[in-house]
């Protein structure tokens, strides 16, 4: 059973995991005092300077080896800084993928020269990945992707089209997913990550506005790219294993659930000490559903981070694709009680907090249940976990 | 793993080995009428089960909350017709903490509703109780009913022998002795009066209260989700298991999320009672288990279908007491209001510390 035998119960953050809260809130208050950060809800914003500012306190890549710029810190830790800054939708945009996905990829299958390349500056804040794996017939269905590279003297020649790639047009690098072997017998052993530079030549990035106007996807076309050997990663025809290996780290964490968490604040600070019932049922109902989660999501990151090694870790992904689905309905929820409860006319561009973050949070309400894994593929991978071999 | 987890493992194995032997269907189906098996009971006694987070020298095993929650669970799973939340986490909390040891036998304890409150007076040298306790667990079977009680404005420990009261048999919609306890003015000796000890009092009996049907929800509910699994993998119809249409395999995943939101809820509660922390803890786990419980019986049925409905099939033991759990000791409603009164109370400032503390 999924999350059956976990103890609760004594999931309890060690002294120094919440004196490192302290430190992060305290920064993060700061921060938001003096206006350097404006949150925005729905989307993480990408911003260098912050990321930046991020990397100086060592905030970044906390987990990894000091000699990679990391600062060998628990998971435990990282899971509090991630929640931290989720709690005011810090602006994270331009560390987190390489944060979260690149940089653990890279630690993990990276040549000794492109740990020592791209870590350290990660880790900095100073360089900003994308994810390039979504393709125009290639969404859920992520393993029919065409993007095609040819073998060509010391590299490789990548062409076709990316979309939906978050932050493209600001990021540097973006891990490509893209078939290196085009009649591989089984489809997903074609695959291959490539490390691409998406300022080479041969890259057009495009803008594709979400619909709130807003500009943080892109179309990414590749044409002819040359790509070095040395920025293979991991190796040919690995791609598949090694894009699916970070997915329960990307899947369990609290950006799965708590997105719209700012607007659930300001919705207590609207209502004030209200002696509706409605408003304190509606109210409780989301604290006791948050909480939950939160102790479901904290229950991976204990589990990360008791696996001394990446072999000793068991295989939380069915556990993480749970939290989310959870997760990104109860970003729903916050969302639906807050105009339920407040009724305003949610305004984009409104003074009020509480306003404009119901907008946000309306906006990017169709998006939670989308990205990184729709409900119904989610749900599927649970029910396979569940029932076995019958549902195979 | 800490030694702490070492325990409560073996705990837990040996409490589901004895709720296995204990709780058949038979077993279960025969409590609806006797009200209880008092063959269990005398099995959990032996095995030491039944007052693990009483301290030793007051008659306990010396446990924590959190391991007894652990049994507790198993409790539930095995819809385990016994009074034993009642009497380890209710009757033998308020006796324990109050300094008393704990007699051996089921207990129970009353008060069981928030808005009811019984006194005590004291005249001619004697102590008399009086008042009457509505829909309190297994008072019919119990050998002592542990009462919280008044007097001069300061709450007190009763231990009372259930022969010299009035009781008449109620239950909740899984056939489980909920009573109605009539105290009039019985006489009590001194050795049965003790004044509560710190941080004893009513609104602290009915948040353990509310802990222990949360963790017991959360038992239910796994045992709701293991049958509607292998129900899934074996009906078949249209020529496959049922498991196999993405319709079916939708619902169960929707239900392990309900299942795995609830124990989270309910086990980390019983981890913050123990530290002293737990009314914001075991409110959010009323409301979550409350939530899981409404909507995993639904599907559990759903997915069952008619043979899920009959007296037959044991899905019923489960899916009537998580309907009658939900609302004892505090619905979603209760809770959810006193919960959001609390946090907006507190403000929006608080919200996210108190979350993370
Ligand atoms: C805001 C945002 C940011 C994104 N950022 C990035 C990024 O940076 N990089 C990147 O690579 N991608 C990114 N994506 C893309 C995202 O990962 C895809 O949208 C997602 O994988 C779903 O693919 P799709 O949109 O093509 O939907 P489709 O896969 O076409 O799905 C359409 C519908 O069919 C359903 N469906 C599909 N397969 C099944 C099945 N087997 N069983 C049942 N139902 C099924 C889906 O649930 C959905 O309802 C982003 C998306 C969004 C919305």
């Amino acid at each position: 059973m999924l999350f059956g035998d976990v103890d609760f119960s004594a999931l309890i953050l060690p002294d120094s995991a919440q004196a490192l809260r302290a430190e992060v809130r305290a920064f993060l208050a700061g921060e938001l005092a003096s206006a350097r950060i404006m949150p925005h809800l729905g989307h993480a914003q990408f911003d260098r300077e912050f990321s930046r500012r991020i990397g100086s306190r060592g905030w970044i890549g906390m987990t990894w080896p000091k000699r990679y710029g990391g600062r060998e810190r628990s998971y435990l830790e990282r899971f509090v800084v991630t929640e931290e800054m989720l709690a005011v939708s810090a602006p994270c945009a331009a560390h987190w993928f390489g944060d979260r996905q690149c940089g653990p990829s890279l630690l993990r299958y990276g040549s000794e020269a492109q740990k020592a390349r791209f870590l350290p500056a990660i880790a900095r804040g100073e360089s900003p990945f994308a994810l390039g794996m979504s393709e125009p017939n290639s969404g859920s269905d992520l393993a029919s992707v065409r993007t095609r590279a040819d073998k060509v003297e010391g590299g490789w020649r990548v062409s076709g089209q990316k979309v939906w790639t978050s932050w493209a047009h600001v990021a540097e690098h973006f891990f490509c997913l893209c078939r290196t072997c085009a009649d591989a017998g089984d489809r997903h052993l074609g695959l291959s990550q490539l490390i691409v530079d998406l300022r080479a030549p041969g890259v057009t990035i495009r803008p594709i506005r979400f619909m709130s106007g807003a500009h943080h996807f892109n179309e990414v076309f590749l044409d002819n790219v040359f790509v070095p050997d040395d920025m293979v990663l991991g190796e040919i025809g690995a791609g598949w294993r090694q894009v699916t290996s970070e997915l329960a780290l990307e899947r369990s964490g609290p950006e799965r659930f708590m997105t719209t968490f700012p607007l659930f604040v300001e919705l207590v600070r609207r209502l004030g000490a209200s002696t509706e019932r409605r408003a304190r049922q509606a109210i409780g109902q989301l604290s006791a559903r948050m909480y939950a989660l939160r102790r479901m999501s904290l229950a991976i990151a204990f589990e990360f981070s008791r696996a001394l090694s990446d072999s000793a870790m068991r295989d939380l992904g069915t556990e993480a694709s749970l939290v989310k689905d959870l997760g990104t309905f109860f970003e729903r929820d916050i969302t639906e009680a807050a105009r339920l409860l407040v009724d305003v006319e949610p305004c984009p561009d409104a003074g009020d907090t509480f306003e404009r973050y119901l907008a946000e949070c309306i906006y990017t309400t169709p998006v939670g249940t989308i990205r990184g894994g729709t409900t119904q593929v989610l749900r599927t991978i649970i029910a396979r976990k569940l029932t076995g071999a019958a549902a195979a | 793993m800490n030694e702490d987890q070492d325990i409560r493992t073996l705990l837990a194995d040996s409490a589901r080995r004895v709720f296995a032997d204990h709780c058949s269907q038979e077993a279960v189906e025969a409590a609806k009428k006797s009200g209880w098996s008092s063959a269990l009971w005398q099995v959990l006694e032996r095995t030491q089960l039944t007052l693990v987070s009483i301290p030793e020298p007051l008659g306990g095993a010396g446990g924590t909350v959190a391991d007894f929650a652990a049994v507790l669970r198993i409790a539930g799973r095995y819809s385990a017709p016994v009074p034993l939340a009642e009497t380890g986490l209710l009757a033998g909390w308020l006796l324990a903490a109050s300094g008393q040891a704990v007699p051996a036998g089921p207990l129970s304890a009353a008060p069981a509703q928030p808005a009811e409150a019984l006194t005590l007076s004291r005249s001619a040298g004697a102590w008399r109780l009086a008042g009457t306790a509505r829909r309190v667990p297994w008072a019919r079977v119990a050998t002592r009913l542990v009462a919280l009680a008044r007097y001069q404005a300061t709450d007190w420990v009763v231990s009372v022998d259930p022969r010299r009261c009035v009781i008449t048999p109620g239950s909740n919609l899984a056939w489980e002795p909920r009573d109605e306890v009539r105290f009039d003015a019985i006489a009590l000796g001194d050795d049965e009066v003790v004044p509560a000890g710190a941080g004893v009092d009513l609104d602290r009996l009915y948040l353990r209260g509310a802990l222990a049907r949360a963790i017991a929800m959360a038992g239910a509910l796994d045992r709701a989700l293991e049958l509607a699994l292998t129900h899934a993998k074996t009906r078949v119809q249209f020529g496959r298991a049922i498991a196999k249409f993405q319709a079916v395999q939708q619902e169960l995943a929707r239900f392990a999320g309900e299942v795995a939101a609830a124990a989270a809820a309910a086990l980390s509660a019983a981890g913050a009672v123990e530290r002293g922390e737990g009314e914001f803890a075991v409110a959010c786990a009323k409301v979550r288990a409350g939530e899981a419980a409404s909507t995993g019986a639904a599907i559990a049925h759903q997915i069952h279908a008619a043979i899920g409905v009959t007296e037959e099939f044991a899905l019923h033991h489960s899916t009537l007491r998580l309907q009658a759990w939900r609302a004892e000791y505090g619905s979603e409603t209760y809770w959810g209001e006193r919960l959001g009164e609390q946090v907006l109370a507190a403000g929006a400032e608080r919200l996210w510390p108190r979350l993370t503390e």
